[in-house]
């Protein structure tokens, strides 16, 4: 695998450093009573790729905060939102999962919820109206790195939800219209092989497709 | 002419050495031109991909499909504190199999300043004139006619006419196109003229080879000239290396992988251009208002960009100008570009056929001032960058007064409602309510910026001192590496680029092949 050159800066620890605060809120991962404090436990489905059991918890709950029960639209766990998320950050490099992993522990971490708004449990353990207090408070929060925090789990539970085709009639949205995506179109590679019209890689003019 | 050929990672499983004329790293705008050009004049040409070989069998006009295959980091690159989001492209064709076909000359203001600011004496209009129509016959570039314009572009259309400001159809690479509405997610029927519908093809049946899944890794050099390319085969599920080398010794090196990527492997070479490679780097950043309408909008359906307005785009001395567009609205991407609440996002999202979404893309780049973005390297990241983005109070004012300007025409079309896309958003009901963006806090990582156009990185200019390659997009310092793609613009554009890139690609290869 490639790794950059010698000299390069190290950002091994990536966003959660950058700054004096970034330092400051990664020291508050550290061993104090607060910080150990359990988080609550949610059965681990099988087939997770990156997120551990704490991890999974905490997005699970962030899940269900960014994705509240609506009429009409598709449960969180029913389309296996949580489960989606980690596949998404399993597509990611392995040192942006680190990010994300550090992430999850931080918002979880009792010690710095406490700092910030008072609050002596794990995210995971506070009720829906706190939790929905505490992601405001990321969201607000005059540090950038909080606010970048918050953009980037909601981001995840966001995509991990909507990408997936169960919502689409919650929101009114047809999907394509059958009959135009060919699965089968040939897929020109060149070579010995005459390049056909309306191979997927060309056509002039377009092949007749009527909607 | 014997054909070449496209390779994928399933062929590509044993180290290999190859050796042409020219290699050319990137598929997009600007690599596929050159590539081209220098295949007509008999050049043996390697081009090396980075991303997968994706064509309309796969393009079942899904998000999720697409984003995963078809961008750069799932679409989600962005800055490093997550105030830009870059929605960038990543396969063969590049951003052009999944932008929205807009096409735009480069304005002749654009290319004043190049030359007045920079030295630039090569890139004019009437040197470009001859590529730009080449490229519209090939590529089918032509006026989106007024009455196949979608109910979101007729929003805009005709809140533009009510307020009397600038209002102009857009020229698209289209050919047959049946309205659909899926370009960002790769056309399924080839009629989005992109590059992999059209010009890679072109070139591959006149000798190219192209490699797709290997990721350029490093260019090896030597006093004036590169000796090698050392690159990667990436597998195209797991998005590593498999281990598999692929070294090319081309007499001439085209570096194409856009900009954030072209400095990126300039940078991983050791090639930093005395601080400059990576440095200003333009984004055209974009903010948006959300906007729900008593009708059907369903800016899911149909051409994606059809209508702009230049009204904004030159502000007068130190303001940042800006164009107004509109985006496609499907369910993936408006959930991730929407701000708020869970609560807030069903809300929006649940009366999708009615959300009509307002783009105001900022040209960024003109003022003395302006240092835009700078690329570096990421410790232990094969394809991620660490990307900041340098705002300056005349950015944030401009995206206030767009939102304004964004919201008034939205209520002009007879909106009900319009939201900001703050974190927090700011939710109008009525005209009066506009003055409620007074009190928001235009910030980084407080609203949603986006960006669809990267630009610099690479600058261009007669100055080794102040810029990265020549005005022939040769590099400074070097006698056989050249770079063409968007990284080369030493100022953002104030249109969509892709024409722009063509034009400069097609241009240079003339002059490139006379020096293989």
């Amino acid at each position: 695998m490639y790794l950059p050159p010698r000299g390069v800066p190290d950002s091994r620890r990536g966003f959660l450093k950058k700054g004096l605060f970034g330092g400051l809120l990664l020291a508050l991962g550290g061993g104090t009573f607060l910080a150990t404090r359990r988080g609550a436990q949610v059965a681990m489905p099988a087939g997770l790729q990156v997120l551990n059991a704490t991890e999974y918890a905490v997005m699970w709950a962030i899940v269900q905060r960014f994705v509240p029960p609506r009429e009409g639209f598709p449960a969180a766990d029913s389309i296996n939102t949580t489960v989606a998320a980690d596949g998404i950050v399993a597509l990611l490099e392995e040192v942006t999962q680190g990010e994300i992993k550090q992430l999850l522990m931080l918002f979880e971490n009792a010690l710095p919820n406490f700092l910030f708004g008072l609050r002596t449990s794990p995210f995971t353990q506070l009720n829906p109206t706190e939790q929905d207090e505490v992601l405001a408070e990321w969201r607000d929060s005059r540090l950038t790195l909080r606010r970048t925090g918050y953009r980037a789990l909601r981001g995840i539970a966001i995509a991990a939800y909507y990408g997936n085709k169960a919502t689409w009639s919650a929101v009114g949205y047809p999907g394509p219209l059958p009959g135009i995506h060919d699965p089968n179109a040939p897929a020109w590679k060149g070579g010995a092989e005459p390049r056909p019209v309306g191979n997927g890689t060309m056509s002039e003019p377009a092949p007749a497709v009527t909607p | 002419m014997t054909a070449g050929r496209i390779f994928t990672a399933e062929d590509l499983t044993k180290d290999l050495t190859l050796e042409c004329d020219v290699c050319v790293i990137g598929s997009g705008a600007g690599g596929a031109w050159t590539a081209h050009e220098l295949v007509k004049q008999g050049k043996r040409v390697v081009m090396l991909e980075e991303g997968g070989y994706h064509t309309r069998r796969e393009f079942d006009m899904t998000e999720a499909r697409a984003f995963t295959n078809l961008y750069q980091e799932l679409g989600d690159r962005g800055t490093d504190d997550l105030a830009i989001t870059i929605l960038q492209g990543r396969s063969v064709g590049g951003g052009t199999t999944v932008n929205w076909c807009s096409s735009f000359r480069t304005p002749e203001r654009i290319l004043a300043a190049w030359k007045d600011r920079f030295g630039i004496d090569t890139l004019t209009t009437q040197s470009l004139t001859p590529h730009w129509e080449a490229i519209e016959k090939r590529l089918h570039i032509a006026e989106w006619p007024l009455e196949m314009i979608n109910a979101n572009n007729k929003v805009l259309w005709d809140s533009l006419g009510k307020l009397g400001y600038e209002r102009s159809l857009i020229r698209r690479n289209v050919n047959n196109c049946l309205n659909l509405g899926y370009c960002g997610m790769g056309c399924p029927v080839d009629a989005k003229q992109s590059m992999l519908a059209t010009v890679l093809p072109d070139a591959v049946e006149q000798g190219l080879d192209l490699y797709a899944n290997v990721s350029a890794r490093q260019l090896e050099w030597s006093g004036r000239r590169i000796t090698a390319v050392r690159a990667e085969v990436i597998d195209p599920v797991k998005n590593k290396p498999t281990g598999v080398k692929v070294t090319v010794k081309a007499k001439l090196t085209v570096v194409s992988g856009g900009a954030i990527n072209s400095p990126g492997l300039l940078l991983r070479s050791g090639l930093d251009g005395d601080g400059r490679v990576g440095t200003r780097t333009w984004l055209h950043p974009v903010v948006a208002m959300l906007a729900e309408f008593p009708f059907e909008v369903n800016a899911f359906q149909g051409a994606p960009q059809s209508v702009s307005s230049h009204h904004f785009v030159d502000r007068g001395p130190g303001n940042v100008g800006f164009f107004l567009e509109v985006p496609p609205l499907h369910p993936l991407l408006a959930a991730t570009a929407s701000t708020g609440t869970g609560a807030l996002v069903q809300d929006m999202l649940g009366k999708l056929p009615f959300i009509n979404s307002m783009l105001a893309i900022h040209v960024d780049g003109l003022l003395p001032e302006e240092t835009g973005a700078t690329v570096r390297l990421k410790d232990g990241a094969n394809f991620k960058y660490s990307i900041t983005y340098d705002f300056k109070p005349a950015h944030w004012e401009a995206f206030k007064f767009a939102s304004k300007e964004m919201a008034k025409l939205q209520f002009a079309a007879g909106a009900k409602r319009v939201a900001s896309l703050h974190l927090d958003p700011v939710v109008m009901e009525k005209v009066e309510d506009i003055d409620k963006l007074d009190a928001a806090r235009f910030e980084p990582v407080r609203m949603r910026v986006l960006t669809a156009h990267q630009m610099g990185g690479c600058s261009m200019g007669k100055d080794p001192r102040t810029s990265v390659v020549d005005p022939q997009l040769k590099f400074h310092t070097l006698d056989n590496l050249f770079v063409v793609d968007g990284s080369v613009l030493p100022t953002s554009l104030g249109v969509n680029p892709q024409e722009t890139i063509y034009g400069i690609a097609r241009w240079a290869a003339q002059h490139i092949g006379t020096a293989v």
